[in-house]
């Protein structure tokens, strides 16, 4: 092969694979389904498994949270759409939302997944229109999974038994 | 230097180095970025290779190469410098004070090093014992230490450091992989840099007069 060739190809290759590596320092997936799912976000190649989406989608609307949560993972495995992940927090959201205390650890984790899916929605707003929800907006979502798991005075008020889930 | 090796077989390398550098198994995988230290240590050590004439800058960039041939050259400078930044970052420990003194301990044998040593083959010796022992530090034995079970190196590291609170030389625990994974990327980063274009002692030819 000639010279000049294989200086360019190392050139283009050596660029690809520094871009590579920079990407995963600053992404740092998990998974190898996180490294393809992102690297295909990238280049907007990146598709929901929309047959596992509806699945999901069935048992959130039935209150099966921990089953939709397997479904909409599946549905997202590489955790690149915001849609899927606004649907996992609010998962978290109803399945850690009681009437006399809040599950600490599903509204931790319900936090996680809305800055996520903030992180990924266009310029950071998120709208789901699913006339089933009270909370269409990922910046409410999120206000809500914060007070849920802060500690006031408004905890100690015996009226907040009568509060809706939303 | 064959145009392969220099622009593709250096640059991977090198960049391969850089990638595992950085890599810690523990509960997750994280890409760990190197501290600001490292790239102090990393300049050195790239300044190490050239005084000891491991690297001639000269030979991958010149004005009489091509500007394909001394782009490749640069990347094959840069790698070699992202290379060394994050092979200190393998080796130092993550915290504590394993951590101040590993820095301060490489900071001087690199000094030693620079001032010491002239030629490629006891800059590479050099090379290799300063990582090689570092290695052996952090991944044999600050991790017996700091491994939370019960192990006969453990039982022996704490006879000989009685006295010393341990809670300051501890680090976090790792998956043994992380120790394979880090022997790998020196072995990759000592091949490297074995690879590097050299610059050959010079020799003065002399006519002896009758």
């Amino acid at each position: 092969m000639n010279d000049r060739v294989i200086r360019v190809f190392g050139l283009v290759v050596s660029i690809c694979y520094a871009t590579f590596i920079l990407w995963l320092y600053v992404r740092q997936p998990q998974t190898v389904a996180e490294v393809t799912g992102g690297l295909t976000a990238s280049v907007g190649a990146y598709r929901i498994n929309q047959q596992a989406f509806d699945d999901g989608l069935a048992l959130f609307r039935r209150d099966e949270f921990e089953a939709a949560r397997s479904a909409f993972d599946r549905a997202d495995p590489a955790g690149q759409d915001a849609r899927t992940q606004f649907y996992i927090a609010y998962s978290y959201y109803r399945s850690g939302w009681g009437r006399l205390y809040q599950d600490d650890e599903h509204f931790k984790k319900g936090l996680d997944r809305i800055d996520k899916a903030i992180d990924l929605a266009p310029g950071g707003r998120l709208v789901v229109e699913d006339p089933e929800l009270d909370i269409h907006n990922g910046d409410e979502l999120r206000a809500e999974l914060v007070q849920g798991l802060r500690t006031d005075a408004s905890d100690f008020n015996p009226m907040r038994v009568f509060r809706k889930r939303k | 230097m064959k145009p392969a090796t220099e622009a593709l077989v250096l640059p991977l390398l090198l960049l391969t180095v850089a990638l595992l550098g950085g890599v810690r198994v523990a509960d997750r995988i994280v890409f760990a970025p190197p501290p600001l230290f490292a790239l102090v240590l990393g300049i050195m050590l790239l300044s190490v290779l050239v005084r000891g004439r491991v690297l001639a800058p000269d030979r991958l960039m010149n004005a009489s190469r091509s500007p394909a041939e001394n782009l490749n050259g640069l990347v094959v400078m840069v790698g070699a410098f992202f290379a060394s930044t994050q092979v200190f970052n393998l080796v130092i420990p993550d915290s504590g004070l394993p951590f101040l003194l590993s820095n301060v301990f490489l900071f001087i044998l690199l000094l030693n090093t620079m001032a010491g040593s002239h030629d490629r083959v006891s800059v590479l010796r050099s090379l290799a014992v300063i990582t090689g022992a570092a290695f052996v530090l952090k991944f044999v034995v600050l991790a017996a230490l700091s491994d939370p079970g019960e192990t006969t190196l453990k039982r022996v590291l704490y006879a000989m450091l009685e006295g010393v609170t341990l809670g300051t030389l501890t680090q976090p625990v790792l998956h043994p992989a992380t120790g394979y994974i880090a022997f790998g990327t020196l072995a990759l980063f000592l091949i490297a840099v074995w690879m590097l274009p050299s610059r050959p002692q010079s020799v003065a030819l002399i006519r002896l007069e009758e």
